[in-house]
């Protein structure tokens, strides 16, 4: 045990001492999120909803690419050959190998996670699923990586190998492009493709429902990475010039695809293809804007009751919101006096709002949802009274909860920014135009719901 | 003395290719024992099988009493290997692989000791892709000792050295002798065999043709010896070349060179002939055959003329 802890420990040293793993290891993924950060930064909250992809995007690199190079160079070298001749068990020299290297992967993801919250991406709803679901891909990954490094013969055929179970996955296997785009046949042939429930689960812990709602891909990450380990440690070799009997290398190839194509399968007969990533992905795919005449659709049941928001969870909120003198989500002073010219809108929202169909929904947390919409269509529509309706829908909150339920659902509202449906009109209040893109009106929704928390709890926004 | 390595019958095939066939040999402690064979002889095949590197077909192997087939780890834990090539990651120190490589085993020697004895003191903390090769060769060497081994295997030790790394190396090798230490090596440089073993055994083709301390395979070889000879006027060359024995005669002049099997007969046909004619002997030289020739006749005949020894 003690060689394989210090086996461990010298592997993270190597990889940390080496520039060029370092590189690629936990540079690269950086220019992956400033792509991302490219592609999605006029989100309102930037990257949040593609964490998933980022994160899959990290650990296939680091474990079809990072861990199959390492071992495959070292084999071609004679260093596992070497660790052949002494008396530690060759399972736990692999083992500290996978362990050492999913600490790497978890170094790059951490990395990745930080600067992406530093860019304005807001806290995952469930950081403890996150970690899961992020050990799950690592583990599926791995055993890929391990298969990897038993079938290439050096360090180009694992780049060619690699890059032909990256690219699939990244194109039709919803890691790089989303599925909703995708053609039905792209999402039925996802299906059977790891990365597609390594995002699913990621994403999951990040907007979704955490564990409970990663079941299934969790379920899949584990057969497919069970399978991978299993064909990896009894196709290992530590000399170059030693290859498995063909025989032997179809047999164990033939376990890996029954693995996936096992996964692929369950989600087929559990009609988990299109309709479950509607689900899972809920907030993309539930309507985001409705028409305030509308007839508001009941949005899906919430990941967690709302019920269950802690103190903890209150003090756990990003404070860190736009100032109240600011132009977004802006909030009137109590020495702000409003023209005489807006008083009249002020007045008919005061009016309107408490027989507002969309404010008289049943489901609290969606009810609060689009009364927080009342403030934010007008802050982005950049009404006159956009700075002065904040208040108003503040006083209708109050007037309906009681404080302490208030400042739960409003907590929920925060942290759970892509749940639920929004209006992007309010034109039966009196406020006239549509935003036109909901997401400006999500974004609003967010930073009102932790402004009032701080108002209620008589914290600062910073 | 007691035997620190023993080798019954060891038998080795890949696919159609017998690689070692029927191989025994012992080594007894505080020994050091060559292995010299052309490539393709079985010399690595049969290291492997005893490192634990292969796995053998056939035949019973145990270094210091332990069975490497039945207790392999207890094995490797009495061996010390230095490979032809040292293989260690780029980044990777002296002290650290000492370090590193001592962990793996139940008891170890610490790095200082090590890196002092092996003259890599300066170089302690530099990293191994900055290391020269006679560095390297000497880290293979710390690395094999780190376990404090009852048998120290070489596999081609001095491959590659420039000739004064090659020298500090077989120093090493003789202090390790005056240590007491039992060491296997396997080369195919005769002149380091015949200055470093104590005993040598010779596979050709999978088998073992010889065994034995240089000197006595030299003097059991029916490798031919060497006469030179030199006379004024130059002798008759049709005349010497018909005296009994007289193979490869070569030379101009009175300075002449011939090998021949049948030393005493060849010299007293020489004699009389000297003594008919009126040629005075400037120089008569007769050399034994040297381990090489031994080793040439050895592998040339497929070890028909050499069996013996244990």
């Amino acid at each position: 045990m003690k060689g394989g802890v210090q086996h461990f420990t010298m592997s993270l040293r190597l990889h940390f001492r080496n520039r060029t793993a370092l590189l690629y290891g936990n540079v690269f993924p950086l220019i992956f999120l400033a792509v991302f950060w490219v592609l999605y930064r006029h989100e309102h909250v930037p990257l949040l909803r593609h964490l998933g992809e980022l994160l899959t995007v990290t650990v296939l690199g680091g474990a079809c690419f990072g861990l199959p190079t390492t071992l495959v160079s070292e084999r071609e070298r004679g260093v596992w050959r070497r660790y052949r001749l002494v008396p530690l068990p060759m399972w736990q020299v692999v083992a500290s190998t996978l362990a050492a290297r999913y600490v790497i992967i978890l170094s790059a993801g951490i990395i990745q996670f930080a600067v992406a919250r530093a860019v304005g991406m807001t806290a995952p709803a469930h950081p403890v699923a996150l970690f899961v679901a992020f050990t799950l891909v690592a583990f599926a990954f791995m055993g890929l990586g391990l298969v990897i490094a038993a079938l290439a013969d050096n360090v180009p055929a694992v780049q060619a190998l690699g890059q032909c179970i990256f690219l699939p996955m990244l194109v039709i296997g919803g890691v790089a492009v989303s599925l909703a785009s995708l053609p039905a046949w792209a999402q039925h042939v996802s299906a059977f493709f790891p990365g597609r429930y390594a995002v699913e689960a990621l994403q999951q812990a990040v907007t979704g429902h955490g564990l409970a709602g990663m079941r299934f891909s969790s379920l899949a990450l584990l057969l497919t990475g069970g399978a991978g380990i299993l064909a990896g440690a009894n196709l290992f070799r530590v000399d170059a010039q030693r290859r498995s009997a063909a025989r032997s290398n179809k047999l164990w190839l033939a376990v890996v695809l029954a693995a996936w194509c096992s996964a692929g399968m369950l989600a087929e007969t559990h009609g988990r293809i299109a309709v479950a990533t509607d689900e899972e992905r809920g907030p993309e795919k539930s309507p985001t804007a409705v028409g305030a005449a509308a007839v508001v659709p009941t949005p899906p049941p919430a990941a967690a009751p709302w019920e269950n928001i802690s103190a903890q969870d209150v003090a756990a909120l990003d404070f860190h919101v736009p100032s109240d003198n600011g132009v977004v989500a802006p909030i009137a002073g109590p020495d702000d006096t409003p023209d005489d010219s807006v008083e009249p809108l002020l007045e008919r929202v005061r009016q309107g709002l408490p027989t507002w169909a969309p404010g008289l929904t049943g489901d609290d947390a969606q009810r609060v949802r689009y009364l927080l919409c009342a403030a934010g269509v007008p802050d982005a529509l950049q009404q006159p009274a956009e700075r002065f309706l904040p208040e108003i829908v503040l006083q209708r909150l109050v007037e309906v909860y009681p404080k302490a339920k208030l400042i739960k659902i409003l907590t929920w509202i925060a942290r759970h920014p892509e749940d639920g449906a929004i209006v992007d009109n309010v034109e039966a209040l009196g406020v006239t135009g549509a935003v036109g893109d909901p997401e400006l009106v999500r974004e609003r929704v967010y930073l009102y719901a932790i402004k009032f928390v701080a108002r209620l709890t008589g914290r600062g926004t910073r | 003395m007691s035997s620190a390595v023993v080798v019954r019958q060891l038998s080795k095939r890949y696919g159609s290719v017998e690689a070692v066939r029927a191989v025994s040999f012992t080594i007894e402690a505080g020994e050091i024992f060559g292995l010299l064979g052309p490539n393709g002889a079985g010399k690595t095949t049969t290291l492997e099988c005893l490192t634990g590197l292969r796995e053998p077909d056939a035949g019973e192997l145990s270094v210091c009493g332990i069975d490497v087939r039945g207790a392999l780890a207890a094995a490797k834990e009495k061996i010390g290997v230095a490979l032809q090539s040292t293989a260690l990651p780029d980044k990777i120190t002296p002290r650290e692989a000492l370090r590193l490589f001592g962990s793996f085993y139940r008891e170890s020697v610490a790095p200082e000791g090590l890196l002092e004895r092996f003259a890599l003191g300066e170089k302690a903390d530099a990293h191994f892709d900055t290391l020269s090769g006679g560095q390297r060769q000497r880290l293979a060497l710390a690395l094999a000792f780190v376990n404090r081994p009852g048998l120290i295997v070489l596999d081609e030790p001095t491959v590659g050295l420039d000739p004064q790394a090659r020298r500090d190396l077989q120093a090493e090798i003789i202090r390790m002798k005056r240590e007491g230490h039992t060491v296997l090596l396997s080369t195919h440089n005769l002149e380091e065999a015949e200055a470093l073993c104590d005993r040598i055994a010779i596979l050709v083709r999978g088998s073992i043709v010889a065994v034995g301390a240089p000197r006595e395979l030299v003097a059991r070889s029916s490798a031919r010896q060497t006469v030179t000879l030199e006379t004024a006027p130059p002798l008759d060359r049709v005349r010497l070349a018909q005296l009994p024995g007289v193979e490869d005669l070569q030379g101009e002049g009175g300075r002449v060179q011939f090998r021949t099997a049948q030393t005493t007969a060849t010299l007293a046909a020489l004699a009389a002939l000297l003594e008919r004619g009126p040629a005075e002997v400037i120089e008569l030289q007769v050399r034994k055959a040297s381990l090489e020739e031994v080793f040439l006749g050895l592998t040339r005949s497929g070890g028909a003329e050499g069996k013996g020894g244990s």
